[in-house]
């Protein structure tokens, strides 16, 4: 819902706060209105009118429940894994402890072999 | 308790919004204090006070005056998500991702933090997440295409092309009307389709796909190339060779053209004359083609590539065309072809010398003809694999003998110096062969270059001056580093490590690190502007260049300086605190000397560059109010540390150079020279998992390395001492691991 009401003050990027997005920002004047409904317009070509009158609800409706639920689980095996052992990669290996924990699951839990993987040079 | 404002405050509260928005920042404060008179608890305004507060650069005030805004008001999603904003501002992505979610469960519909989020998802290449939150902004507003685009392209960056694809499709499908030819966006979302469907490996259907919708996308040279591509790798020869005909007809200066249509047409790979003639068809299609003539001297050999060379040589010659030496270099690995072509050059030079003194063939351009010669043959006994310098000279002194005031023949005389090991000298002539030509920034560049070379920092960054922005406040330095000038703040940076002042060094490889972070961060704008331009293609090969953005030998280089420096840092502690006194303790008189004159000769350059921007802006009255608003903005992101004083101050250098060198060896592990100080920095650090890791990859890249045995002699002295206090599970991995490393 990227560009809908961008106020035309807006920085495009990390800088720009906008909670404010959630109030209208109501224009000083009419003219000033103008002026931002031009601007916000100059960029947006998928506005909405223009989307709407080419796309058959009906059809989108029927292809969103077609999508499903979105994200799919993807199989993710259940290992166990020590704790120590997570410390004991994050403290040797100096990985990340989501990024230990993965190796060692990935290793089926065993220290050993997933420090030695990690040694190995991918060539 | 949260407060609720009587209806004069919630308006006052609007206005606070507004002011922000206008980034009227004073206005908006006393409008938030205002508030906060009368209902000091109100989180929302002390939120928004705070984001003005960071707007103003007042980092830390803002983060306890969000905090305590969260303590009064957890139930608040505007104070989360302000929460979330300090922290993106502030760079710490995961963080905000965590206050947006927040501020997203209390207010799920709010499609301005859902888009924020989604954003910050993308950023940090959290796919499974980013698909989950373009899921629910399509689910929002089905019928804005580019929502569908982009839950595509969530998938496709997940790597599940299927389903990307299926999600184009079921758009596609869903509009009814016919799209305009015109409609760029619809041209674009075919062409990313049809790229998906190639990704697949399904060139058959990316073909057919290709044929059948994209005939009318306006980007012909994609559809065109795309085509090509897909019938050679389908087998279809024939329609290939005619889809790279058409190409080459359009550009017959591409050589990947050229090689696709070579690939397609069944020509024995030692046919070189059925391959020549190829390309001469084209070459003499297109008179002025450099390609058709250029590319045949790779293939051929013996005395077609003699009579073809010769053809070449005389052209470029009589042309006068300074990059014929650069663009035949590459034909040295060949050892017929080094030795052929001076010959060649010689039997051109036998025949036209004296032509610009007696029939004026040249028209007195002494870059034509003869000069070309021997600016050629000076060239090539410069050139490594070739290298005789004293013939280079020879040559050279012949051609600047023929035109005193070329620029390019000085230049070579220039590097001659230089491999010579005659530095000081060779930035001399480069200077002088910068006054022959003031206007011409390359040899600026270069000028400035080699005095680097020759430790003369501060003359260099005046020569880089002539062609800085003289308004830049902070001078000529300051530009540069705006302008993200790498090469020179690493020649710079080196020049400073060789000169013995760590901390300017240190500081040149941190700015080079911190644009490099600078890159990584402008993609973020790209996020939601390609999907707004429905420029897909593009904003793909933009995300897999940023993943691999520290794969750049710019990078590796400044880092692999900074590991090092810190290396001897470590090595050899500095008592003084900024690396410029100290190492009296060794005794090394003569270095501290050096030392003491270096870091004169800088507050030197510092006060001449104060002046000169002092001068600057007592000259130009009319700038007069800018400078002030640019000195408000200075005062913001002033540097507290413009000569690395800190940096060299480091108790802990080693700590410092992880930061380089965990992207040398995650960007660059097949570059051996990482390892080998990532070795060094690790076993300094007691890690001798880590240190044993890079050994092993040392040694995969090039047993033969020198460095090699010797780490390893190393690591197993220093493993006999610490065996007993490594835990047991490293002990067995370091055991078995280190048997299968030879030597020592």
């Amino acid at each position: 819902m990227a560009e809908d009401r961008q106020p035309a003050d807006i920085v495009e990027g990390a800088t720009s706060g906008d909670v404010e997005d959630e109030v209208q920002p109501t224009a000083k004047s009419a003219e000033d209105r103008k002026a931002a409904a031009a601007l916000s317009k100059l960029d947006s070509r998928g506005d909405d009118e223009g989307a709407a009158r080419e796309v058959d609800q009906e059809a989108v409706k029927n292809a969103m429940s077609a999508l499903g639920g979105g994200a799919d689980k993807k199989d993710i095996k259940v290992v166990k894994v020590d704790a120590a052992d997570v410390k004991l990669l994050v403290e040797e290996l100096e990985l990340p402890k989501p990024k230990a924990t993965d190796l060692l699951k990935a290793h089926d839990g065993d220290a050993v072999k997933a420090m030695r993987a990690y040694l190995q040079p991918d060539v | 308790m949260p407060q609720t404002l009587s209806t004069r405050e919630a308006n006052l509260f609007r206005t606070v919004i507004r002011h922000y928005e206008d980034k009227q920042y004073k206005r908006g404060l006393k409008a938030a204090e205002q508030i906060l008179k009368k209902n000091p608890k109100h989180g929302d305004t002390m939120s928004m006070k705070a984001l003005i507060l960071n707007a103003q650069g007042k980092t830390e005030e803002a983060f306890s005056l969000a905090k305590d805004a969260l303590t009064i008001d957890m139930k608040s999603y505007i104070c989360w998500h302000v929460y979330g904003i300090l922290y993106r501002t502030n760079k710490n992505f995961d963080e905000a991702i965590k206050a947006y979610k927040f501020a997203l469960k209390l207010e799920p519909d709010s499609h301005q933090i859902q888009r924020d989020l989604a954003v910050l998802q993308v950023q940090m290449r959290d796919y499974p997440g980013y698909i989950q939150s373009r899921f629910v902004m399509l689910k929002a507003r089905p019928q804005l295409r580019q929502n569908w685009t982009a839950l595509a392209i969530a998938y496709h960056l997940d790597g599940n092309l299927q389903k990307a694809e299926n999600i184009l499709s079921t758009y596609e499908k869903s509009v009814t009307a016919t799209p305009l030819r015109t409609d760029f966006e619809n041209s674009e979302a075919l062409l990313y389709k049809n790229s998906i469907i190639a990704e697949m490996g399904d060139f058959e259907q990316a073909l057919e796909h290709l044929e059948a919708e994209c005939k009318g996308c306006l980007d012909r040279l994609a559809v065109m190339e795309l085509r090509a591509r897909y019938l050679t790798e389908l087998g279809r020869k024939e329609d290939a060779a005619k889809a790279y005909r058409a190409l080459l007809d359009r550009n017959s200066e591409h050589p990947d053209y050229y090689k696709g249509l070579v690939g397609v047409l069944d020509i024995a790979a030692d046919d070189e004359g059925a391959l020549k003639a190829v390309y001469d068809e084209y070459a003499a299609k297109n008179p002025r083609c450099d390609a058709a003539k250029r590319l045949p001297l790779d293939f051929l050999s013996g005395d077609g590539f003699r009579a073809a060379a010769k053809a070449y040589l005389t052209l470029m010659f009589d042309k006068g065309v300074p990059s014929t030496f650069a663009n035949l270099k590459h034909l040295y690995s060949d050892t017929f072809k080094k030795e052929t072509l001076p010959v060649l050059a010689e039997e051109y030079l036998k025949e036209h010398s004296g032509d610009s003194t007696t029939d004026g063939h040249a028209n007195g351009d002494s870059s034509k003809g003869e000069g070309a010669a021997l600016y050629f043959l000076g060239q090539h006994y410069n050139y490594f694999m070739s290298r005789d310098l004293s013939k280079a000279t020879e040559f050279v002194e012949k051609a600047i003998e023929l035109d005193p005031k070329n620029v390019d023949f000085h230049m070579t005389k220039a590097r001659i110096f230089k491999h010579q090991g005659e530095i000081a000298k060779a930035a001399e002539a480069m200077d002088h062969a910068r006054s022959l030509d003031t206007r011409d920034r390359y040899i600026n560049s270069k000028a400035a270059k080699y005095q680097l070379r020759n430790d003369e920092n501060e003359k260099a960054l005046t020569t880089m001056g002539l062609f800085t922005r003289a308004e830049t406040v902070g001078g000529p330095l300051v530009d540069l580093t705006d302008m993200q000038c790498i090469w020179f703040l690493t020649e710079d940076g080196e020049a400073w490590q060789r000169r013995g002042d760590f901390g300017l060094a240190l500081k040149r490889y941190h700015t080079i690190f911190n644009i490099f972070d600078i890159w990584q961060e402008d993609q973020f704008d790209f996020h939601s502007f390609s999907l707004r331009k429905g420029q897909i293609r593009a904003y793909i090969d933009l995300v897999r260049w940023e993943d691999q953005l520290r794969e750049h030998p710019f990078y590796f280089r400044a880092a692999l300086d900074a590991v090092n420096l810190y290396l001897s840092m470590h090595d050899k502690p500095q008592n003084g605190a900024n690396g410029v006194e100290g190492s009296h303790a060794n005794g090394d008189d003569a270095a501290a000397e050096k030392k003491k004159a270096a870091k004169k000769a800088r507050k030197e350059a510092q006060k001449a560059e104060r002046e000169a921007a002092e001068k600057a802006a007592k000259q130009d009255p009319n700038k007069g109010g800018a400078q002030k608003s640019k000195d408000g903005e200075e005062m913001k992101k002033k540097d507290d540390d413009p000569n690395g004083v800190k940096l060299a101050a480091t108790a802990d250098p080693l700590g410092d150079a992880m930061k380089f060198l965990l992207h040398l060896l995650q960007f660059s592990p097949k570059n051996i020279e990482g390892q080998i100080a990532g070795f060094e920095v690790f076993i300094r650090r007691n890690k001798y998992l880590l240190a044993l890791r890079c050994l092993k990859a040392s040694l995969a890249l090039d047993k033969d390395h020198p460095k090699v045995p010797e780490q390893a002699t190393r690591l197993r002295k220093a493993l006999e001492g610490a065996m007993g206090s490594l835990a047991p599970k490293v002990k067995e991995v370091i055991e078995s691991e280190l048997a299968a490393v030879p030597g020592a």
